[in-house]
């Protein structure tokens, strides 16, 4: 046997250098005996398949990792073991691939998700701003309206107000015409009996007398009529002072309804209130953001 | 060693599912080892192999531009993925499926090249044949060495441009064809 312990060390070498990692290492031409070729080849080969499971292992791995899925562990000239662990190195692939496409897609999804969203929520946010746009000029249309219709009304009130003042004023005058026919009533009664008294004489008189009488007696009923008229006239007033009153504090509430509309809209800087028209761009603003971020 | 030109016969040698030919060469593509089932292939004895250039078993009818891509892919410390035709030195040919790695020391240097190479499938082999034909005629509208690799280069990138592919995924689709899985 010590003839060929040299060849022996030489396979002790080899394998202890394969051992350690290093597969470079392979036998070296040991001597032309059929056994030392045998031994030498069988080594070798085993050195081989090794190496080759080695980089493949590690190569197909490294592929997985980097998303080159198209590069399969080749299992080509592996037996045993050695397939069986090359096989169970595809199925990771495999299923590293399969989870790579879910992400892809599920990725794809939600960047398609997005893009509808953005744009949903881009045409409702246009929306909102042009309703409360439109909103708000009809609510300043309206509290302008309000404002002159309650200036309007307020001027109706006093012109009433004033016809009421001034039909007081003609009763007033009306009853001193009253009294001035009465009086004269009174008068033409009494130049009557006083016509008569004075005989032949007195008759041109009491033609004067009568006809006092019958003018004062008209102007007693005329003044009695106008009276009647003019109390119509204030009764009528103070209706309509009521109901301008009533028309003019309906307005006002209105007026201030509208402001709410309007406050609503535009904002409040009193209260500090966001307007609708800012609500929708700060809506918009926010998907966007959100949207960066789903999409990164 | 043998120092005259080998002229293909046209017969064409396989070797078994099972077998892995292997060899490995130094930083310059010189043989510093070659297995059994290489020798047995190649119909090569070890010392006419070893310290030999690793072209020794260049066929004719493979294009320059592969094997530039091999050495360039090399180069930058990739491994690379070829279909090739060999030519033993009785002058039959045999197909491959190489897989060629470089191979590094503890400190992450190159220190030579490996080469494994298993059974392609019958249709890698047509898809292959196919493809270098195609290569080969843009080589040889040239003289030049030089201009050669580079229109057959040309023509790859163009074919692979054309199909929408990188190398790599070309080799594979071969691959994933055919047996090899």
């Amino acid at each position: 046997m010590g003839e060929n312990d040299e060849a022996l060390y030489a396979i002790a070498d080899t394998c202890r250098q394969a051992a350690a990692g290093n597969l470079e290492a392979r036998v070296p031409y040991l001597g032309e005996s059929k056994a030392e070729t045998e031994v030498r080849s069988a080594v070798n080969d085993l050195l081989d398949r090794t190496d080759a499971f080695v980089r493949e292992a590690g190569a197909a791995s490294a592929a997985g990792a980097a998303g080159h899925f198209y590069r399969r562990f080749l299992a080509g000239g592996m037996g045993g073991a050695y397939r069986r662990a090359a096989e169970e190195i595809s199925r990771s692939g495999d299923a590293m691939s399969h989870n790579a496409e879910q992400i892809a897609s599920a990725a794809e999804s939600r960047i398609a998700f997005a893009d509808q969203l953005e744009s949903a929520v881009l045409a409702l946010s246009e929306k909102i701003a042009a309703a409360a746009g439109e909103m708000g000029r009809s609510a300043n249309g309206l509290a302008g309206f309000a404002r002159s219709a309650v200036g309007d009304a307020e001027r109706g009130l006093e012109t009433v107000t004033e016809l009421r003042r001034s039909s007081g004023q003609i009763r007033h005058a009306v009853d001193l015409i009253n009294r001035v026919a009465m009086q004269t009533q009174l008068l033409s009664l009494n130049a009557s009996i006083e016509a008569a008294r004075a005989g032949a004489a007195g008759r041109g008189f009491s033609v004067v007398a009568n006809e006092v009488k019958t003018l004062a007696n008209e102007t007693g009923e005329s003044s009695g009529e106008i009276i009647d008229q003019v109390d119509a006239v204030q009764l009528a007033s103070e209706d309509a002072v009521r109901v301008l009153k009533a028309v003019t504090d309906r307005i006002r509430e209105m007026s201030g309804l509208i402001d709410g509309i309007a406050a609503a809209v535009d904002g409040d800087t009193v209260h500090e209130t966001t307007g609708l028209s800012e609500l929708a761009e700060v809506l918009r603003v926010e998907v966007q953001r959100f949207l960066t971020a789903a999409r990164a | 060693m043998k120092t005259t030109q080998v002229r293909p016969t046209g017969q064409e040698r396989k070797f078994s599912d099972g077998e892995l030919i292997v060899t490995k060469t130094d930083t310059r593509g010189i043989l510093t080892y070659a297995n059994d089932v290489f020798l047995r292939i190649s119909a090569l004895d070890e010392e006419e192999a070893i310290g030999q250039p690793h072209n020794l078993i260049r066929h004719p009818d493979m294009p320059r531009a592969v094997f530039k891509l091999l050495w360039d892919t090399l180069k930058e410390r990739r491994e690379i993925f070829a279909y090739v035709v060999n030519l033993a030195a009785d002058g039959a040919h045999y197909w491959v499926f190489a897989h060629v790695t470089p191979s590094f020391d503890d400190s992450g240097r190159v220190v030579g090249y490996h080469s494994n190479r298993r059974v392609p499938s019958r249709s890698a082999i047509a898809a292959a044949d196919e493809l270098y034909g195609v290569l080969r005629a843009a080589e040889r509208r040239h003289d030049r060495a030089q201009e050669a690799v580079a229109a057959g280069y040309a023509t790859l990138q163009r074919v692979l441009e054309e199909r929408g592919r990188t190398y790599d995924e070309l080799v594979w689709d071969l691959s994933t064809n055919g047996r090899t899985r």
